[in-house]
């Protein structure tokens, strides 16, 4: 028998120098698109940094939906964008909230619809929103949604939430006529999406790659300049961010290391970047549970130990900036007291201030030049990020060299991130880097960060307030601030908050979260930029539409 | 005949004792998958949506021996579950629109590789001490312990960035739709080059040497030197005489080697984004996705298995030697 195998292999043996001429035949052909397109008809290409591979899922309610679903084919009632502080009228093109707090009103935009020809109404918003709290949960404050007419929906609340406003405008409205037909709208695909988007119709799905092609029936048809939408498929930012120094993509919204010289040094005149610090912000999250992390003073002075300056230049790449002691991201800049900013210290590097806290806390500075706990014990702690996230891991060990010059010893822990949030959802950690709640009123940070709903004993799952602090004054300032949707009289709540915040320390507010965007005009102009913020360059963002429908091919 | 019976019964063992540890792993990670996505949305998910997300999901808070048995169970009849990260399509259907490609890259290297580097092996073996003898191995060796994602990352840049001769990235151009033509298969082959030549040069010394060594041991047989002595061409006494009989443990490693083809590009398919299911175990670990992790797993469990065992078979027919136990 084995003569025919040794045949066999040579015969194999055989085929190879086949292959490989086929395979340098193959390289002629292997010439990618990266020549600038200027017909008019060039697709706004866009990577997805974190999809290895495109499943054709454009259910807006799953988690794992396809890139662009809730951006380009399903709109919301309005817009916000955090990078000005606006609100842009879309779906409805007013609101209002009742006197008492308990009701709000939409009017919607008429003359808008479906990609599928049939109208708009508000019998498809008040289908949205049960389905929407039934699959995913949330609106706890919504009684019921009513179509009053046409034109008019209702929600009526069980009880005064001010941040609710902007909750509901931004949920993304789907067309009754066609879900209404869906068996299980959890576990649907919706593979043929209908939507009132600027860009609906799926065209040549792959799984590396898609496209989405103008919605015929737009309400905006002199905004839908560009002829389409090409998305690309990448199992990393490496492969993103090559993608985009080799000009293939239009539009680069992930983290490029070293931006100037990776990305726009090889063609300043056309690539630009902006990356406005509207992102949640990030804080050193010391569980308040242990000592000596329940003694505000400590964590003030731990805070005043540390240089954010060098933690932003080094750590973030210099793409943000450094928190000050509201707390509040650059996201609510139209909120922040400035007056509160200047007086308080805790956020501004003063080694030698931190030091003499220190002391007057009960915390020596022994002979051999690390500090003790006043029961004698080292004062020596961990600070827990996941490994992967290289940039968080840099700043812990920022953070832990500046507090060893003060004699405190910080050790930075990094397994996988599933072990280091188990450990803050539990209690069990010492200290951490954390993201926060993020919404478009300062009032989801302060809840999050001090209001009591959110804290659990440790042992008991938690899901925010991971550092476990609360003071009911906080929650009584919440409340006045849900309950009144006067300006003035949020903006006086939001300063307590904030003078708050200031005396407290619950969390060591770090830096605002950066919305990565980059971008080349090389094939498409009307990029938002720090001069003219009419939305972030996210792509993930509900700004993105605004980008969507701004932007203009070059020609000629 | 009892031979591969008795083999069977290994064979069934082992691919009990890998589907139980494939259970198992996964449940001992920390976290889970909900809380896991939740912090990789960081602000854009409200906690609120979590337990939700858990009963869309399907995570089931049985008991762990009856979710062991239905595992079990369902191993047996193909059924895979729901993908937790690409909810909601089946794992089945997730593996089946990639695996192709997997097979595709895998094959071609290691059929590159193999071929060439038991060919080399033989012709280093045969003229012993020769240029190719002396300059080869060592030179293969040094390419081949270099990292991996290294060596990828590099062959990318200089034959991908800087002289352009190949496509970055992906199975075909964007835009191209799949079909039976000249132009597409073309394009497809195109991509395939940068991938398959980074790992074929990793892995061609291994092949290489291990032939070259056994090789020499079998020239150095009696029935060489008799075969030698009649007169026959050096060519026939090289590959009928010699390369025949030191062939055999190359078809081993062969055979594991094909068991590994599913799994073993992982890094290939991350570094040139082909779309394979190496990058999707990494995309289900990190996701903790245990239904993909799982289906994968199994998938590269069965091939090795089957792949194992099939050159058992063959082993068998080639050497008699085996049988007589």
């Amino acid at each position: 028998m084995a003569p025919s195998l040794f045949g066999r292999r040579r015969r194999v043996a055989a085929a190879v120098p086949l292959a490989v001429a086929l395979l340098l035949t193959g390289c002629s052909g292997a010439a990618s698109s990266g020549a600038a397109d200027a017909s008019g008809d060039q697709l706004l290409t866009i990577p997805r940094e974190d999809m290895g591979t495109f499943t054709r899922n454009f259910n807006p309610f799953s988690p794992n939906v396809a890139p662009m679903t809730q951006q380009a084919i399903y709109e919301p009632m309005f817009v916000y964008n955090p990078a000005d502080g606006s609100t842009t009228p879309w779906l409805a093109t007013e609101w209002t909230t009742a006197e008492d707090g308990l009701s709000v009103t939409f009017t919607l935009r008429s003359g808008v619809r479906w990609s599928d020809g049939e109208p708009f109404t508000a019998e498809d918003v008040a289908f949205t929103f049960p389905l929407q709290k039934e699959l995913l949960g949330g609106y706890e404050y919504l009684e019921s949604v009513e179509a009053t007419d046409e034109r008019t929906v209702t929600f009526t609340l069980n009880r005064p939430f001010s941040p609710a406003l902007f909750e509901l405008g931004k949920q993304v409205i789907i067309p009754r006529h066609v879900w209404e037909d869906v068996a299980d709208p959890a576990k649907d695909t919706n593979p043929e999406p209908v939507g009132t988007g600027p860009y609906t119709e799926v065209a040549n799905f792959q799984s590396q790659s898609f496209e989405l092609m103008p919605n015929p029936n737009y309400w905006q048809p002199e905004k839908q300049r560009i002829a389409g939408i090409r998305m690309l498929a990448f199992a990393g930012n490496t492969g993103a961010n090559l993608a985009a120094t080799n000009g293939e993509v239009d539009w680069a919204p992930q983290f490029i290391p070293n931006i100037q010289e990776s990305y726009v040094a090889h063609d300043p005149e056309h690539r630009h970047y902006w990356f406005p610090p509207t992102g949640a912000m990030i804080n050193w999250h010391m569980n308040t549970t242990k000592a000596p992390f329940d003694d505000p003073a400590v964590r003030k002075a731990l805070s005043q130990a540390i240089d954010r300056e060098t933690i932003v230049e080094v750590g973030m790449n210099g793409y943000t900036e450094p928190a000050d002691c509201t707390g509040l991201s650059g996201g609510y800049e139209l909120w922040r007291d400035q007056s509160l900013v200047d007086s308080c210290d805790w956020t501004t590097f003063d080694a030698e201030a931190a030091g003499k806290a220190l002391d007057e806390a009960g915390y020596p500075m022994g002979p051999d030049g690390t500090r003790t706990m006043p029961n004698g014990e080292p004062f020596a702690f961990d600070i827990s990020v996941g490994s992967s996230s290289s940039d968080w891991l840099s700043v812990a060990n920022i953070i832990s060299q500046n507090l060893a010059e003060i004699g405190v010893t910080a050790n930075v822990d990094s397994p996988d991130w599933p072990a280091v949030s188990a450990d803050y959802e539990n209690g069990t950690f010492d200290t951490g880097i954390v993201w926060s709640g993020n919404g478009p009123t300062p009032y989801e940070f302060y809840r999050d960060s001090m209001g009591t709903e959110r804290v659990k004993p440790v042992g008991e799952r938690a899901l925010e307030n991971y550092h476990r602090y609360g003071t009911e004054e906080a929650d009584r300032l919440l409340a006045q601030f849900a309950a009144t949707s006067d300006e003035a009289e949020q903006r006086a709540v939001v300063n307590d908050l904030q003078a708050l915040f200031a005396e407290h320390a619950p969390v060591v507010p770090l830096f605002p979260g950066p919305e990565w965007g980059a971008y080349t005009d090389v094939r498409f102009t009307g990029w938002p930029t720090a001069e003219n913020p009419y939305a972030t360059l996210s792509a993930r963002a509900s700004t993105t539409v605004l980008v969507l429908t701004s932007l203009t091919p070059v020609t000629g | 005949m009892r031979f591969i019976l008795r083999n069977l019964g290994f064979y069934l063992i082992a691919f009990w004792t890998s589907i139980t540890l494939n259970f198992l792993l996964p449940r001992f990670m920390p976290g889970d998958p909900v809380s896991r996505m939740f912090s990789q949305a960081q602000d854009q998910m409200r906690p609120e949506q979590m337990d939700e997300l858990r009963r869309l999901f399907g995570l089931d808070d049985r008991p762990l021996w009856e979710q062991y048995l239905s595992y079990v169970g369902n191993v047996f009849t193909g059924e895979m579950g729901t993908s937790i990260s690409r909810f909601p399509t089946p794992v089945s259907e997730v593996i089946g629109s990639q695996i192709g490609w997997t097979l595709l890259l895998g094959a071609t290297a290691l059929l590159i590789a193999v071929v060439v580097g038991n060919l080399l092996g033989v012709l280093a073996a045969w003229r012993r001490g020769g240029p190719l003898d002396s300059a080869l191995p060592p030179l293969l060796v040094f390419v081949g312990s270099f990292p991996y994602f290294w060596l990828a990352m590099g062959a990318l840049y200089l034959f991908g960035v800087t002289l352009g001769w190949f496509p970055l990235r992906h199975a075909f151009d964007v835009g191209l739709t799949p079909e039976f033509s000249w132009p597409f298969l073309s394009n497809v082959a195109s991509h395939l080059v940068l991938p398959a030549l980074t790992i074929v040069l990793v892995t061609i010394g291994g092949w290489m040497l291990g032939m070259r060594n056994t090789m020499i041991a079998t020239v150095a047989e009696d029935y060489i030197t008799m075969a030698e002595a009649k007169g026959l061409r050096p060519g026939r006494i090289m590959f009928r005489y010699a390369a025949r009989n030191a062939l055999l443990p190359s078809v081993t490693n062969f055979g594991m080697a094909l068991g590994f083809v599913v799994g073993g590009a992982l890094l290939t398919e991350v570094v040139f984004a082909y779309p394979g299911v190496g990058y999707q175990l990494l995309d289900a670990v990190q996701g903790l996705d245990y239904p993909l992790m799982q289906g994968i797993f199994l998938t590269i469990t069965a091939a090795v298995l089957v792949a194992n065992f099939v050159v058992d078979i063959i082993y068998v027919r080639l050497d008699p030697r085996v049988r007589a136990r």
